[in-house]
């Protein structure tokens, strides 16, 4: 008896014994143990020697910038602003207190420098160069250079304005993710994890009020249970019909499908850093060597397109220029034999099994493409990657082979597609930028004139054709379908279907509506997929709003924003009696911190899901008080990665 | 005794349940001729499957990653339904007993090709499974001790996580694929075998002829070659033919949440996979790979029930 | 007795040490970037630098495994990387789906198997113990996301619009929204560990439907879970059915029970008082050992089926790259498994007084 305790006294032990060794030693064998701890310096207050007055800026601490300065109004403010409101009050208050709601911001530290880039000292690449409120019905976006897409931009869902009572009291209690409280025609109820979103009729609505008094925006995952679900009648709408499901909805008398073109472009890509894609002629083979319309045809739903353009066409100056040349089997297949003396290519093809708007069935694609290149030849191997490392590789510029890749509009503008894939600061995916291609664009975004811009992307586009960067594939375009007797159904090009307009069939008083997957979170300023988005949108409302299954821009909160000559300064007119679901009044405030809150890093309104904000940094450039290249603080070093 | 596709396979239950239930009662002889007919019809279909494999090339119309839209035939769509001239379809149209999938590949000739890859991965899988059995367990068996304690430890581990979750980590862990998918099986496997050589080594190692070798100088590489694997190898066979059946199966499963990663090659699994959203316009696509994922799957059990039953001595007796 | 209980227990120590150990290492060398699967493909660098040091992600391994450990004896599995959710809510919320459905599944696969069990043992060599066998060899060999899409298609579209039809995804018909229990007791302001446990209880619709005399509830729950469950249990009702069988024919053949019929005792009544008592024990340790298979089994389940439970939670955070809900979930299902295993072996020892607990 004594023994058996020892016994496992002593197996206990090793096994304790091999953890502790198995953890440590697991590290040393990673590439850089000694800077890995050196990344993880807490952010200290003192800046580096050259940028001595810099404030650290970690939320709650206050910061070290000029406190006297309590601007009460922007000096870049657009003087045309004439206040139709009542004076807004000048701070609410201090304005050392960076988390503060004031009528303007930044409500500290100096004016930020467009020109150098930078604030306080710190590195600041954003566009936007202050947010003023005239008066509790004005607010003026003053930006550091025109913008023509800043209607497009604010009338996302992301910019949705919260009270700023709300955002302060829930910022701090860390559940904004959780609920909403919104200016919307629905109010949310309850969201039932794992099965649904409750929503009901806000009677405070500034507009026409919801038809159905309550709505359901419920998720199922596989486009086969949701066809399920609509035709045993227990949803009334579904997202994205598969694409193999098209002919059972049209066919069905108790159904409609309503299709719509995507705003999304899919492409095949290669990086022109390495051999062969270095050669332009086996690229520019590549471009003429698949049958797109194939792809279109067999693989994607209908109402898809083959890209003449990177850009869809429904967007304005995405088709200028000429089109994507013809497909020519026989002349690719001797570019290719010319260009490698007859041996053909031997590479790979990378893709995700993820399916994506602008690529429903990626294996079937991947395979297709196979086929048809191996007739070129050149030989592809398939090579599926989990979807975080494929995304990496790509945005690294790591992938050798060609890779099947796309992209879905955030916000209806040609600045969208080309600038990120091409501009300045393009992607590494097809490696160094092209100057032919990222010198129009610069010239296309920041130009007010439609001529100048037209003339811009025709050459940009041209320049597209003759660099071949990638191949554009097609646009794919999708469906949703509905119930025959739900009126007001709607298949949105940017995927906000809003529920308020939909009427139940046969005079239900309750709409329901089945998604893709469950929202991640309901702060959507910090948030990225589409189904959080959508549920978003059903209860928040931004400065302007996109027509119903168009990407057409409206008022919402604002009556108007109108801009300046050269599109820097826009100044909005919001919206009287508009009431918040709580009860709250909306004004000028709110929309000053509800931009604060994503703009400013260091603001302790700056929590979300995630806490990185992304469509912030993606649509306006920068945050202020930047997290630096590797670290919250601007200093941090980098680790050295392998 | 029989596998099942769930990771836990239904040999390690029924061997756990039967090593503690005292095996003395006569075992009732009547059932053995059932039994033995059931793996004669698993050793027939087997063989059947084994042809299908072997001859692929000569009985596949189309080779498997052909797609029909590269005949430029007219009127060629993906998933057509199936083609049969005696069945009525025209003959001015190409014969495809199993329709045309996804790909507008022809169906029958990747079915056929499918049955090529389970059962090359089914034979892999077990026999590196089996190999590092036989050197774990040996081993532990031979050496005891700490060793032992250690080894055996570590496969009380391995045990205490459902099988096909564990391969869904190790894949993910080592990348997707279908080598990965093959070792991953390999691995949940092992502690199967390496618990049974070490049993069986520990009662081969106390036995005369044993120490009489070693009395002579053999040293213990040459005892555990020629004394204690042949001894231990019989049960190793009949766990590993059951075995055969459940890696086939946890490919197929790896496979169907899109794990393999092995388009454009057909495997059974990820051809259900590829088309189980089309269950309900195209069904053809899904059950047809089902039903021979089932068969062979079935025909490893059935010859894997008489196996045991004809070699197994404790229940011969 | 005790000190064999106590010896067991003692024994699965150094195994769940091991296992903490082992799902923390997996979890942190599952390749690919956490950050890219939570924020998208859009996110850049530093964001994503940033997004790792909120989770303490850039931090060398044995800190990661310190911090953990610690927070594992609080009782703390920390915080879902997609959403930020706790990983206890996580269980919380989707445990209660995966034990509703593993329950039916056994209640199939015991019921159906033993009675296939006896039918087969009792008429041996007759066309019905062929045939049941046959099944149980068919049943023990078909992969469950064939079965699985199999009934889906059979009783959700080839019979759809007869009686007999079946949903083929989803807990419950939409729009059709149990109260909890609290609420449907009428004590909706309750809260703390007491609402946590009645929601938990409340989030098994049957369950909730017992309790809260809810009949439609009830009936629709069940209605949802007839197909994943039977998909789920086949496998073990396969094995439970050719177990029952083999071991009744194996008590069956001796002494006492000969002795017994010898007395001229009628054969029903001798396989059901000497019999079916005596060939239940290996039937036991079968159902308790099927248990993690039916684990294994809910992750395919439950992703054809559409039901958020523990299986397809653990699949989309291996996928997305969720560490610390992989390493909560692991930890979870081994701890059932080791636990299982336990009471198996502890039963066992109750059961058969032939197994001495020495």
């Amino acid at each position: 008896m004594v023994q058996r305790p020892a016994w496992l006294t002593r197996s206990a032990m090793t096994m304790v014994a091999a953890i502790l060794f198995v953890a440590c030693a697991g590290p040393a064998a990673t590439p850089s143990p000694a800077t890995t701890p050196a990344a993880t310096n807490p952010p200290t207050a003192s800046g580096t020697p050259g940028q001595s007055s810099v404030p650290s800026s970690t939320p709650g601490m206050s910061p070290s910038g000029s406190p006297e300065a309590s601007p009460s109004g922007s000096p870049e403010a657009s003087p045309s602003a004439a206040p139709t409101g009542t004076p807004y009050p000048d701070s609410v208050v201090a304005a050392s207190e960076p988390n503060s709601i004031t009528d303007s911001y930044p409500n500290y530290g100096d004016p930020i420098d467009c020109a150098a880039g930078t604030w306080n000292g710190r590195p600041y690449s954003g566009t936007v160069k202050s947010i003023t409120a005239t008066d509790d019905h004005t607010v003026v976006f003053t930006l550091c250079a025109g913008d023509v897409a800043f209607l497009s931009k604010v009338a996302f869902s992301v910019f949705g304005i919260n009270d700023s009572d709300y955002l302060i009291q829930h910022a701090a209690a860390g559940d904004l993710k959780d609920g909403m409280n919104g200016t919307g025609p629905y109010k949310l109820d309850q969201w039932q994890r794992g099965s649904e979103l409750d929503f009901s009729r806000f009677d405070g609505y500034w507009g026409d009020p919801a038809v159905a008094a309550t709505a359901v925006l419920k998720w199922i995952i596989e486009p086969a249970g949701r066809l399920q679900e609509l035709q045993a009648g227990t949803t009334m709408g579904i997202t994205n019909v598969g694409p193999t499901d098209f002919a059972t909805v049209s066919g069905d008398p108790n159904l409609q499908l309503l299709q719509q073109g995507g705003l999304n472009t899919l492409y095949l890509g290669m990086n022109h850093n390495f051999a062969p894609w270095d050669n332009l002629d086996v690229r520019k083979a590549i471009a003429i060597g698949i049958d797109r319309q194939r792809i279109v045809d067999q693989y994607e739903p209908p109402g898809s397109e083959v890209a003449t353009h990177f850009t869809p066409c429904s967007i304005a100056f995405a088709c200028t220029g000429d089109d994507w040349p013809d497909t020519n089997v026989e002349t690719a297949k001797q570019m290719i034999d010319d260009a490698t003396n007859g041996a053909g290519i031997d590479t790979t093809l990378s893709y995700r099994n993820v399916a994506r708007g602008y690529l429903p069935l990626p294996i079937d694609v991947a395979t297709d493409m196979k086929e048809q290149l191996a007739a070129i030849d050149v030989r592809v191997t398939l090579d599926e990657q989990l979807s975080g490392t494929f995304i990496g590789n790509a945005n690294s510029g790591a992938l050798e082979g060609l890779f099947l890749l796309g992209w879905g509009a955030d916000y209806p503008d040609v600045t969208n597609f080309l600038d990120y894939h091409f501009g300045s600061g393009c992607t590494s995916a097809f490696g160094d930028c092209y100057p032919e291609i990222f010198d129009p664009l610069k010239t296309g975004a920041s130009s007010s004139s439609d001529a100048d811009r037209e003339a811009a992307y025709t050459e940009a586009n041209n320049a597209i054709i003759a660099n071949v960067p990638m191949v554009p594939i097609s646009h794919s375009g999708f469906a949703n379908a509905y119930l025959a007797g739900v009126d007001g159904a709607q298949a949105s090009p940017l995927s906000n279907e809003l529920l308020f307009a939909m009427t139940p069939p046969d005079g239900g008083d309750q709409i329901v509506f089945t998604q893709n997957a469950e929202p991640i979170g309901l702060y959507c300023a910090d948030e990225t997929d589409g189904e959080s988005l959508r549920a978003c949108e059903q209860s928040m409302q931004s400065l302007y709003g996109f027509k119903i299954n168009s990407s057409e821009v409206e008022p919402s909160l604002a009556t108007s924003c109108d801009a300046n000559d050269d599109l820097s300064v826009w100044t909005c007119h919001l919206r009287d009696g508009v009431t918040f679901h709580d009860g709250s009044t909306f004004e000028a405030k709110d929309v000053i911190a509800s931009f604060a809150a994503q703009w400013d890093a260091a603001s302790a309104l700056h929590v979300g899901n995630t806490g990185t904000f992304e469509y912030w940094g993606g649509l306006w450039g920068g945050e202020l008080n930047p997290p630096g290249p590797c670290g919250l603080a601007n200093t941090d070093p980098c680790p050295v990665t392998p | 005794m029989s596998t099942t596709g769930l990771g836990l396979d239904a040999g390690q239950i029924q061997a756990q349940a039967t090593s503690a239930r005292p095996v003395t009662g006569l075992r009732a002889n009547i059932g053995r001729i059932l039994r033995q007919r059931s793996a004669l019809v698993g050793l027939i279909i087997l063989a059947l499957l084994f042809s299908i494999a072997l001859f692929a090339n000569f009985i596949a119309p189309y080779p498997e990653t052909r797609s029909m839209l590269d005949l430029h035939e007219p009127g060629v769509h993906t998933r057509d339904a199936p083609c049969i001239h005696i069945l009525g379809c025209p003959t001015t149209r190409a014969e495809h007993l199993f329709g045309l999938d996804g790909n507008a590949r022809d169906e029958f000739s990747r079915v056929v090709y499918g049955a090529r890859v389970s059962l090359v991965v089914g034979f892999t899988t077990v026999i590196w499974s089996i190999l590092a059995g036989i050197i774990i367990g040996a081993i532990a068996g031979y050496v005891g001790g700490w060793i032992d304690n250690i080894l055996m430890r570590i496969m009380d581990m391995l045990l205490a996580f459902p099988a096909l979750l564990l391969a869904i980590v190790v894949v993910t862990v080592l990348g997707k694929g279908l080598t990965n998918a093959m070792l991953a099986i390999g691995i949940v496997a092992i502690p199967i075998y390496a618990r049974v050589m070490r049993s069986s080594v520990l009662t081969v190692r106390e036995q005369d002829y044993v120490t009489a070798a070693r009395a002579l100088g053999d040293n213990s590489l040459s005892i555990l070659a020629r004394r204690v694997i042949p001894n231990a190898i019989t049960p190793i066979i009949v766990q590993g033919t059951l075995g055969v059946g459940t890696a086939v199966l946890e490919v197929a499963a790896l496979s169907f949440i899109g794990l393999t990663a092995i388009a454009p090659a057909a495997e059974w699994g990820s051809m259900i996979a590829q088309e189980r959203n089309q269950l309900f316009t195209s069904p053809l696509l899904v059950f047809i790979p089902g039903v021979f994922l089932t068969l062979t799957v079935l025909a490893f059990n059935l010859l894997g029930d008489g196996l045991r039953d004809a070699f197994d001595p404790r229940l011969a007796r | 007795m005790i000190r064999f209980i106590i010896r067991r227990l003692l024994a699965s120590i150094p195994v769940l040490l091991g296992v903490v150990a082992i799902v923390f290492i997996l979890a942190r060398v599952v390749p690919g970037d956490p950050c890219i699967a939570a924020l998208g493909e859009k996110a850049s660098p530093a964001t994503c630098f940033q997004f790792r040091a909120r989770f303490g992600l850039n931090d060398p391994l044995p800190i990661q495994f310190v911090t953990y450990a610690r927070d594992l004896l609080t009782g703390n599995l920390g915080e879902s990387i997609r959403d930020g959710r706790p990983v206890t809510t996580i269980l919380v919320e989707r445990m209660p789906t995966t034990v509703e459905l593993t329950f039916y599944a056994l209640l199939f696969a015991t019921t159906v198997g033993i009675t296939l069990g006896i039918i087969s043992a009792y008429k041996r060599n007759s066309i019905g113990d062929v045939g049941t066998m046959m099944i149980a060899n068919l049943g023990v060999s078909v992969p469950v996301f064939v079965l699985g899409l199999f009934l889906a298609y059979v009783f959700a579209v080839v019979l759809k619009d007869s009686f007999l039809t079946l949903p083929p995804t989803g807990r419950l018909s939409p729009g059709f929204q149990p109260l909890p229990i609290a609420v449907a007791w009428g004590m909706p302001k309750l809260s703390g560990p007491v609402r946590t446990v009645l929601d938990f209880i409340g989030n098994m619709y049957t369950v909730n439907g017992l309790l809260t005399l809810n009949s439609r509830l009830f009936f629709d729950a069940i209605r949802h879970l007839i197909l994943p469950a039977v998909a789920l249990g086949t496998i073990p009702m396969a094995i439970i059915a050719r177990m029952t069988r083999s071991s009744l024919l194996e008590v069956l053949g001796q002494d006492f029970v000969r002795t017994a019929r010898a007395k001229g005792m009628r054969p029903r009544i001798v396989m059901f008082r000497h019999g079916l008592r005596n060939a239940l024990l290996p039937v036991v340790t079968v159902i308790g050992l099927s248990i993690g298979a039916l684990l294994s089994g809910a992750v395919l389940t439950e992703t054809i089926f559409g039901l958020t439970g523990i299986g397809r939670t653990i699949y989309e955070s291996i996928t997305g790259f969720d560490y610390i809900v992989i390493q909560g979930m692991a930890l979870l299902v081994a701890l059932i498994y080791v636990a299982v295993n336990l009471v198996v072996d502890i039963s066992y020892g109750f059961l058969d007084p032939r197994v001495r607990f020495s």
